[in-house]
């Protein structure tokens, strides 16, 4: 029983301590070692630089959870950019054309979904495929070009702040709060975790399973064109080319934080520390000037440690 | 300062072509690096406008980001096509060196464009000279630092697209020997973006919280100028920093003109779709044409972005190519 104690301290362990742990860990550091690094600038400007890469893995963890996947994030956050920029350039005002950018992020969703629980098609095929589509339509859409000549207004959402806190940081915020409140304390946010867990049992036990897949994939795609949006609004211009990658960014987020690619588990802090894991590792390794090739290396070794300290953990949870 | 009259001569030189031309709708098939570019949108138009000239149907292909190992497969199947010429720009250069040999062998000219390959069994090379063009930008960074401070002196740095490009190595080269003819500038960091603007973004801010007293700062392509000009433009800090970028986009000419970019370092790549064309049409009648040429670049500040000279290269939309069709 003694030697238990400790045990039962691990087994009761958040999922998302090691991460949290390591973002203290690398603050501590870097807050030493780097003389600007705790200063109201840099931390202004990570907070700017975490929001749309958060919010879009948050996206991406709630099709992690039911044992999905997403991997068109990025060419979505890039499509529906280049969408509303058009929209915008065209002369529509801000409010309908984010309203018309968010009815067609919220579209792919359903389709997404539909692909994925209805036809049967493989999550991972489904979004590689739109990882194709979705950059192509940015593409075609655009004409390859970068589109420019915004209303004003669109710029200064991405560089406004609050309290000294910058508005994207307080949509990532509200993002996370919202989706938590949802995944943690509503019965259909549970069904999110039950159908990642065990789809078959989740079926018999009368759990609307196609509602569920759709609301996670419109969840999804929807915070992923959010992002897209925000992108613009900080770029004060649309690129076809923007949001390059960040899929996988995203799903490297969700599972530091974590999350299991199998389902079932995963949670929005730690998908938030993840992210802002990797931003003060990208902002340390500047500040720092460590080669940018090691830095590659070095964001590759993390992920590759925190996901084998995590799953230590699991296999002591699945009692040893 | 563009070498136009050189291309202008050789263009010119074949009026026969025109009428030849009218008959048969022979192809001319251009390769590109990157789709998702603004910039090969330029060479596509270019190449464009020399189909129309020339009445020849211009297949326009390349992947949407820079893969090698998918240009060789679309350089072979559009070979396999038997087009009158290939017009190519290799993202690689010991990559597709033999691959744009093995298409010269079987009989069809390679044009090849913007970016070298290891071979020379081609019929024509058009490009800018990358390092002449990074020699540029920190030949007007630093006149930029001496306006503003009164000395060509203090820290600057640069900013790269993406790591193992040759083009981007060669700009990034020119600038670093540029630099070495203003001791007082000293160089203390660079970093590597994904080729995207919100990373470059990111990293510019980054780079001015670890040294505040930065000065100058050099972005090597469209994607991290647009990056870059974004991060000053947010610090409102144009008119005390001097940041220099490679060609023009729309996110660009915006920064231009907002004073968050001093000086913008461009190329031609409108005319090396038009003039590829040409070659690669002129080369598919037994033209013996000149090895290489160099398009040019120019280097375009607020106070000459007005210039005519310059509209048609930081907007293709205002080209106009009147010194070499008489239109």
């Amino acid at each position: 029983m003694k030697d238990a104690s400790p045990r039962t301290l691990l087994h009761n362990l958040p999922v998302e301590s090691y991460v949290v742990a390591f973002t203290v860990v690398l603050w501590l550091i870097l807050a030493v070692t780097a003389p600007n690094f705790l200063t109201g600038d840099n931390i202004s400007n990570m907070m700017r630089q975490v929001s749309i890469s958060g919010i879009i893995a948050i996206g991406v963890l709630c099709t992690i959870i039911i044992a999905g996947i997403d991997l068109s994030v990025g060419s979505v956050a890039a499509f529906c950019g280049v969408l509303v920029a058009q929209l915008l350039s065209h002369g529509l005002d801000v409010p309908l054309a984010i309203v018309l950018t968010l009815a067609a992020g919220i579209l792919i969703g359903a389709l997404n979904a539909l692909s994925v629980g209805k036809l049967g098609i493989p999550a991972f095929i489904v979004t590689l495929a739109g990882l194709q589509v979705y950059r192509g339509l940015a593409l075609l859409i655009s004409g390859g070009m970068t589109v420019g000549g915004l209303p004003p207004g669109i710029k200064e959402f991405a560089r406004g702040s609050l309290f000294h806190i910058p508005n994207l940081f307080l949509t990532l915020l509200a993002v996370a709060i919202i989706v938590h409140y949802f995944l943690s304390f509503t019965r259909t946010g549970r069904y999110l975790y039950a159908l990642g867990s065990n789809s078959e049992a989740t079926r018999r036990l009368g759990i609307p399973v196609f509602r569920i897949t759709l609301i996670a994939y419109v969840l999804c795609s929807g915070l992923a064109t959010l992002a897209g949006i925000l992108l613009v609004s900080r770029l004060s211009v649309a690129s076809p080319s923007m949001g390059n990658a960040y899929e996988l960014q995203a799903i490297a987020a969700v599972v530091v934080g974590g999350a299991s690619l199998f389902g079932g588990r995963g949670t929005v802090l730690g998908t938030v520390a993840g992210a802002i894991l990797f931003t003060t590792m990208s902002n340390g390794a500047v500040l720092l000037d460590v080669d940018p090739f090691w830095e590659m290396v070095l964001e590759g070794l993390l992920i590759a440690l925190v996901v084998y300290l995590d799953n230590l953990q699991k296999k002591r949870l699945s009692g040893v | 300062m563009f070498r136009k009259f050189a291309l202008a001569a050789s263009v010119t030189a074949f009026p026969l072509l025109l009428a030849t031309a009218a008959q048969a709708q022979d192809t001319v098939s251009v390769i590109v690096k990157a789709t998702t570019s603004e910039y090969w949108q330029w060479v596509f138009k270019g190449a464009e406008q020399a189909g129309k000239d020339l009445n020849l149907t211009i297949e326009e292909l390349g992947s949407p980001k820079d893969d090698a190992a998918a240009q060789i497969s679309i350089l072979e199947s559009a070979a396999g096509k038997k087009p009158a010429a290939i017009v190519i720009s290799p993202t690689i250069y010991e990559a597709l060196g033999d691959p744009i040999a093995a298409v010269t062998a079987a009989g069809t000219p390679v044009i090849v464009i913007d970016s070298g390959a290891k071979t020379d069994q081609y019929a024509a090379f058009l490009t800018t000279n990358n390092e002449t063009g990074g020699r540029a930008a920190a030949d007007a960074m630093a006149q930029c630092i001496k306006e503003r401070t009164g000395k060509a002196a203090g820290k600057v740095a640069f900013l790269t697209a993406m790591a193992g490009h040759e083009s981007l190595d060669s700009r990034d080269k020119g600038f670093k020997d540029g630099l070495a003819a203003y001791p007082e500038l000293t160089l203390v960091g660079n970093r590597v973006a994904n080729n995207e603007e919100a990373e470059g973004m990111s990293l510019t801010a980054d780079m001015l919280t670890k040294d505040s007293d930065l000065v100058g700062l050099f972005a090597d392509n469209a994607q991290m100028g647009t990056g870059a000009g974004t991060a000053i433009s947010e610090k409102s800090l144009g008119d005390k920093f001097c940041l220099v970028a490679f060609d023009s986009d729309k996110g660009e000419v915006e920064h231009l003109n907002d004073g968050s970019i001093y000086a913008l370092v461009i190329q031609d790549p409108f005319m090396m779709g038009y003039a590829g064309v040409w070659y690669g049409y002129a080369a598919a009648h037994g033209v013996r044409l000149p090895r290489l040429v160099d398009t040019g670049v120019g280097v375009v500040t607020k106070a000459n972005m007005n210039d005519p000279a310059f509209a048609g290269l930081l907007d293709v939309t205002k080209r106009s190519l009147s010194p070499f069709t008489g239109k």
